[in-house]
């Protein structure tokens, strides 16, 4: 199997839920995101658009960031198909993070506390600390939320329910229907990467 | 490339861990939440699927929530002021003290208080736990005090869109119905887009909405949210909005003739004669307003004649004085509103005004029924909304109600697919038949809300007084809120109409009026003059600098409340679906000292010798019937007095301990509850006949007092009347800004939660000034650069340049009420733009109605440091 998202511009309004969300399940430090929504503006007054982007670790089937990797600590799970990283083996070379075309991956170097000098609170000694300082992350499309039974945080707290996910290798499945009857595509195809999240057009 | 290899990573689930039923108040959406304990960490909040209040998915300040209860710079214990001195800036210099010690002076001043006049404390609360207000509404009828504000009735009181949606749709306020709308108009409004009541379960129905095919246009000087998402943007000029939707009525009525009759016969006062004298042509004997009749050929009481025979045309002579349906009135009045005329106001072209228009009127279907659940009702796929944007100005009132009106012409109100007020009628709950509410014809036959939120419905009202109260609602009596509650400038009218006490004492619940009202100087000025202060807060904010002693709140997530979405005009989803009844309950134990504030509340009325007043009070405001009501003067924990709301409305067996476990209960609605109109013999007014005398009873009141009321804001017929901002007409000062809530931010208070501060420094919007990328470009600036806007009076304000093409040429928007200054959130501090300095905070800038502030403001822009 394969594990895709389908992420439907249409439905998005940009919300932040998924960023936040995952924010809020992962602990993640300060300026660390697995998940992301940029703002874009197309077009000249007043003829103007405004997309949201939600964007993530694509999971491509072909990950530059597990190619450049030196230590082989960027892996691609044999099972689903997710891209993850292997803390114990990363060394934090960054050279994934170059490697990555969507710069979705962050090394953490950060302060592991929100409140700097004031210490860690309870929710980040719970959370954030079990963090591993000095490595590359990112999102792993929720492998613990997964095993649980559960859909990635951001999937399932989406509040307009713009994120769909699935097995991609399943013709029938929700993602790969989705896809094919609206027209879904990826981010950079150009770059031959073949992410595992798509979108449908706003 | 690295071979794959077999899982490496530890995975481990967490034991002995919980997960716990309450209700989100990051802002007053109050969402339905489970909080994730692990070892007595909340570790996680989520949307609580069991209910439709959210349908189990959160926006991003909910998914926040954690960071703002565990923020290491919440206060955690009861402190006092040692410096006496009182200002901006100035330390109060805090010291830590007990409970016993707090309560103690604050019960002796209450007590003082009390023998002496009652109404000289005052309470204000934010609106951001607006929905924690039982508490409050014993506390302050116990005391004895009817001077309770929200917020200060500035920057995110949505006065006007209350009142008006009030009036005519029995509701706090409106939305498309999206589940049937095919065409939505917004005005000033981002319903479904991630803000404001009932956030989250209607973004998910107008992204339903949207696939299904809804076209949603929106009016708005800025392209962000709504706009963002619909057919079409129509940029506006700041504050003309009802010169647009005027313009439209009239495409409707004269150009197109696309109306609704038998509607306008039947719901509306359109068929009531109105005389030369501007006011209705009544019964003889009933005194009841007359129609009339065309079959019988004679004028019958609106209540006797049938509303298919009642004439919407023609000039009659009834008694011998002559009269017209106030129909016609209306017709004539919206002549003046040609597409062309809005065009010169408005910015927008005439030909997308008829254009608009036209899709609109054809939307609407009228004639056209449906079959919901095996009902017929009519459809009407068509909906005009609007909310806090367009009402931010000085003619709040007729902005909100010309667009309404296009709702009225063509019928689609409170019926399939229409414009639809949050659920005005509620059959109650199954079980017991509690709480059920629903509008009902009043006076003159017009239509009175089932259930409202403040003290004074919108109809019918109050006879204007000589004010006593602190905000003057008692003269303005279709004021719910006033800026002038907690304002120097509220002295000045106190001293013109000889107010018989003035305040001496406030008692705040997290509202931070020193950013929320306008003019932050003129509130220090009010705030000094108190002799006491005492202020319930999370955190040491700008306006705690003028509090004696500050009281630690545990907070949304350790307090109980047994009615966030009751009454559900206020926050629970729209349309067909189900109803939710959840609760609030402690999730987490404080960190500190932080207390419930409600036993707070009890324990003070114990101290001051008011316990039995307030039992009484919480009695009759959560109608306590038989064993539930509370005795004497016995002393009930908060706890207990929410177990017996629970039974007295649930039956004995679900009280608190079954809501604790459950969190929420949840039935389905019925389609006679959503779509009520139909059955409901009540009218709702497009011709406000009772305004020009209620605004001479004002000005009997007030003129003599030295305030004259501008009577064109009274009048019967809606109009288009300038902001203040508009009478600037110097060259340079060539900007309207305007202030629109951001997705991220909850009044001034979100901006303390460092996710949520983290999220808007990296957002294009939030902390940034935005202006039209060539308006930008022709003025020499460029993206980043830091500018100063300057009104004509001087008020400035500083912040850095975002140049878009997403917003009007004209217009500066800015995001939330940011800027703070305060030292004990240090997190928000100096982050975004504190849009209140702009403001001014007297007369001329309120609308004479119901003392709307109008939040516009015409400056000049100068560069001051260019981009990084």
């Amino acid at each position: 199997m394969k594990w895709g998202m389908v992420i439907d511009l249409k439905r998005c309004v940009g919300c932040y839920g998924c960023q936040l969300s995952c924010k809020a399940e992962h602990g993640t430090p300060r300026g660390i995101f697995f998940a992301r929504v940029l703002k874009q503006e197309e077009g000249q007054y007043p003829t103007v658009s405004q997309t949201f982007l939600p964007v993530l670790c694509n999971h491509c089937e072909d990950p530059p960031c597990v190619e450049a990797c030196p230590t082989g600590a960027s892996f691609v799970w044999e099972d689903d198909g997710t891209v993850d990283i292997d803390h114990e083996l990363c060394v934090g070379c960054r050279t994934c993070m170059l490697a990555c075309p969507y710069s979705n991956r962050y090394f953490n170097d950060n302060d592991q506390a929100y409140y700097g000098d004031q210490g860690a609170t309870p929710y980040e000694e719970a959370r954030t600390s079990q963090h591993q300082e000095g490595v590359v992350m990112k999102c792993n499309f929720c492998r613990d939320r997964r095993q649980a039974g559960k859909e990635p945080a951001c999937v399932a707290n989406c509040p307009t329910v713009a994120r769909h996910f699935g097995d991609l290798d399943d013709p029938k499945s929700n993602v790969s229907r989705l896809i094919k009857e609206r027209a879904g595509f990826t981010l950079h195809p150009e770059k031959g990467t073949k992410p595992n999240v798509y979108y449908l057009p706003a | 490339m690295n071979e794959i290899k077999p899982p490496r990573i530890v995975e481990t689930a967490p034991e002995g861990d919980e997960w716990i039923p309450s209700t989100c108040n990051l802002c007053y959406g109050t969402c339905s939440i489970l909080v994730h304990k692990v070892d007595g960490v909340a570790v996680k909040i989520e949307g609580n699927p069991k209910s439709t209040v959210g349908k189990g998915r959160l926006c991003g300040k909910g998914v926040s929530g954690l960071m703002t209860h565990y923020d290491p710079n919440r206060i955690r214990r009861p402190m006092r002021r040692t410096n006496p001195e009182k200002g901006i800036g100035i330390d109060p210099g805090w010291e830590e003290i007990s409970w016993d010690e707090a309560l103690n002076e604050i019960a002796g001043r209450l007590k003082k208080i009390r023998a002496d006049d009652p109404r000289k404390l005052s309470i204000q609360r934010t609106t951001t736990v607006y929905t924690m207000g039982l508490p409050w509404g014993a506390f302050a009828p116990g005391f004895g005090t009817t001077n309770v504000s929200e917020g200060g009735g500035g920057l995110h009181c949505g006065n006007s869109a209350h009142q008006i949606s009030g009036l005519l749709h029995a509701s706090w306020g409106v939305l498309p119905d999206f589940q049937y709308c095919n065409y939505a108009l917004y005005f000033g409004a981002s319903k479904g887009h991630a803000a404001g009541h009932n956030s989250n379960s209607n973004m998910a129905q107008a992204a339903d909405a949207r696939e299904r095919g809804m076209k949603m246009v929106v009016v708005d000087p800025m392209c962000n949210f709504a706009a963002a998402k619909a057919t079409e943007w129509v940029p506006i000029r700041v504050g003309t909005d009802a010169a647009l939707a005027l313009a439209m009525c009239n495409v409707l009525v004269n150009e197109l003739g696309t109306l609704d009759i038998p509607y306008l016969k039947a719901k509306t006062n359109g068929p009531y004669l109105i005389g030369p004298e501007g006011t209705y042509v009544r019964d003889g004997e009933t005194n009841e307003p007359l129609v009339w009749d065309s079959k019988a050929g004679a004028a019958k009481p609106h209540n006797v004649a049938d509303s298919e025979d009642m004439a919407l045309a023609g000039e009659f002579e009834v008694n011998g004085v002559k009269c017209q349906p106030s129909f016609v009135l209306l017709k004539e009045h919206l002549k003046k509103y040609s597409p062309e005329y809005a065009e010169e106001i408005t910015t927008v072209p005439a030909e997308n005004i008829r254009r608009i228009s036209a899709e609109f009127a054809k939307e609407a279907r009228i004639g056209s029924t449906i079959v919901i659940d095996g009902v017929t009702l009519p459809y009407r796929p068509a909906a005009a909304i609007a909310f806090r944007g367009l009402q931010g100005h000085r003619n709040a009132t007729f902005n909100f109600f010309a667009v309404l009106l296009l709702n009225q012409l063509v019928g689609a109100a409170d019926v399939v697919g229409s414009c639809l007020g949050f659920n005005p009628a509620f059959d109650g709950i199954p079980e017991t038949g509690r709480m059920g509410y629903k509008p009902k014809a009043s006076v003159d036959g017009l239509m009175a809300v089932g259930t409202w939120m403040a003290y004074d419905p919108p109809y019918p009202h109050p006879e204007p007084r000589k004010p006593e109260e602190m905000g003057l609602q008692d003269l303005f009596i279709m004021g719910m809120t006033s800026p002038f509650f907690n304002s120097e400038q509220g002295e000045e009218l106190w001293e013109k109409f000889d107010m018989p006490y003035r305040p001496e004492m406030l008692i705040n619940y997290g509202a931070n009026i020193m950013m929320s009202i306008a003019n932050k100087d003129l509130i220090a000025e009010s705030l000094k003059k108190l002799d006491f202060i005492a202020s319930f807060d999370l955190f040491l904010n700008e306006t705690s600098d003028f509090v004696d002693i500050i009281l630690p709140d545990r907070g949304y997530l350790g307090c109980y409340n047994t009615r966030p979405n009751t009454p559900y005009i206020f926050s629970h989803p729209a349309g067909m679906g189900d109803w939710s009844w959840a609760i609030q309950q402690p999730v987490v134990e404080p960190e500190g000292e932080e207390r419930i504030f409600a036993d707070v509340l009890i324990d003070l009325a114990e101290r001051a010798d008011f316990l039995a007043d307030i039992n009484t009070a919480f009695n009759a405001v959560l109608d306590l019937r038989g064993e539930h009501r509370l005795q004497g003067d016995r002393k009930y924990s908060y706890e207990e007095i929410c177990d017996a709301d629970l039974k007295n409305n649930f039956g004995p067996e679900r009280g608190l301990e079954y809501f604790k476990k459950e969190g929420v209960v949840t039935w389905p609605k019925t389609p006679e509850e959503v779509y009520w109109r139909p059955f409901t013999d009540a009218r709702v007014p497009i011709y406000l006949e009772w305004m020009p005398a209620l605004g001479e009873k004002i000005q009997a009141i007030s003129g003599p007092a030295g305030l004259d009321i501008p009577m064109e804001y009274y009048s019967a017929l809606v109009d288009y009347l300038p902001c203040q901002s508009f009478e600037c007409n110097h060259d340079d000062f060539d900007f309207y800004t305007f202030y629109y809530r951001d997705t991220l931010h909850t009044n001034s208070f979100t901006m303390e939660n460092a996710w949520l501060d983290e999220a808007a420094q990296l957002d294009p919007y939030s902390y940034n000034i935005a202006m039209n990328t060539a308006s930008g470009k022709q003025r020499g600036l460029e993206d980043g650069d830091v500018i100063q806007l300057e009104t004509e009076k001087g008020r400035q304000v500083k912040g850095r340049v975002h140049l878009t093409e997403a917003i009007h040429p004209e217009g500066l928007g800015i995001a939330a009420l940011c800027g703070h200054w305060a030292k004990g959130m240090p997190v928000a501090e100096g982050k975004g733009v504190f849009y209140n300095e702009l403001l001014e905070l007297d007369w001329e800038n309120v609308n004479p109605v119901n003392l709307t502030l109008d939040l516009c403001s015409k400056v000049k822009v100068t560069r001051v440091e260019e981009s990084r």
